[in-house]
């Protein structure tokens, strides 16, 4: 709530801070701490109450709280201090690309059993000789 | 008039209420038995009494207190967490979505040894193991319900080789019951896609390992 004008024209005047209200009804600044490999913005402003001082802009329309990937996670959930932009994570290679929750779509998990069938059918012989 | 609020009646009738004490100056009065409140329907009619009760009716004085603080909370910032832009904070032991994790070459740490299975008090890991092609002993299936799940972490302290762990995603509601039914392939995955903040928390934590 401190000093709403200078929020206003950080967001890039009134009728940018009208639409961002209207994505995320809020309205607040803060320095850039970085970007993942989405597009999502990150933010932090130490003015804002302990607690609700960092902040994601989310890069896509259909914003959806999974996807932000692991190593921002931790930073955005207050777990660490050190975004990945000061302490990057151990490279491994066997590292997947992050996935939002897919739910609802067509590329959601599917259950299957990861066994051979312990009981084969019988496959009748051929008379083919 | 004097009806409309109750709590503003009863502090008229306990301040006039005539409350005695035993003291040196009253020493016949020590030996009788004293009502602390006097009778509901009392209403003190002196002056000041009178003109106190209608004074707070007349200004409307509690509808302006409760006036005042309402508008006290508006210029409040709100504590209420805007959620999918901001987040709350988590433990790093937070136990959320199971994950399988691998050996920094890539290796699967699960050895099938079946001590989460064993002590998972919901019964909701199921695992079978097999021999692989080169003599190590691995699962051919390793099933969680997470729909029985009671997230109590005994898996994850369970483990001998920190392959199950419960990593720090919550974010993973599904639609359908079966998408919560993970098999091996489903964890794997998870432990792959999870692993850099699954280690950052397990280093984060190691004084306490």
């Amino acid at each position: 709530m401190f000093s709403w004008w200078r929020t206003m024209q950080e967001s890039g005047g009134l009728w940018n801070s009208i639409k961002i209200i209207y994505r995320r009804s809020d309205l607040r600044v803060g320095t850039l701490v970085g970007e993942d490999a989405n597009g999502n913005k990150y933010y932090e402003n130490l003015r804002y109450q302990f607690g609700r001082h960092r902040f994601v802009d989310y890069k896509l329309k259909e914003f959806d709280a999974s996807q932000v990937p692991p190593e921002w996670h931790g930073w955005l959930h207050y777990m660490t201090d050190n975004p990945p932009t000061k302490v990057p994570p151990v490279p491994r290679k066997f590292h997947a690309e992050h996935q939002a929750n897919w739910t609802g779509t067509t590329k959601d998990y599917v259950p299957y059993s990861t066994t051979r069938p312990r009981i084969q059918s019988w496959i009748p012989p051929t008379n083919k000789q | 008039m004097f009806r409309i609020s109750s709590n503003l009646y009863k502090a008229c009738i306990y301040r006039h209420t005539p409350i005695r004490y035993f003291s040196a100056q009253q020493p016949s009065r020590a030996h009788k038995y004293m009502y602390v409140t006097s009778h509901p329907d009392y209403i003190p009619m002196d002056w000041k009494s009178t003109m106190d009760r209608n004074a707070q009716t007349l200004l409307l004085t509690e509808l302006i207190t409760g006036l005042m603080v309402v508008i006290g909370s508006m210029f409040k910032e709100p504590v209420t967490i805007n959620y999918p832009f901001e987040k709350g904070p988590l433990s790093p032991r937070f136990r959320g979505e199971h994950a399988l994790r691998r050996y920094p070459n890539g290796e699967e740490r699960c050895i099938a040894c079946k001590l989460c299975e064993a002590i998972c008090p919901a019964q909701a890991i199921t695992i079978e193991a097999e021999e692989r092609e080169d003599g190590s002993r691995r699962t051919t299936r390793y099933d969680i319900d997470m729909t029985k799940c009671i997230y109590c972490g005994f898996c994850q302290e369970a483990c001998p080789v920190d392959a199950i762990v419960e990593g720090p995603n919550f974010e993973y509601s599904t639609e359908t019951h079966e998408e919560l039914l993970y098999n091996k392939e489903k964890l794997l995955n998870n432990g792959d896609r999870w692993e850099k903040e699954i280690a950052a928390n397990i280093d984060a934590d190691f004084l306490y390992r």
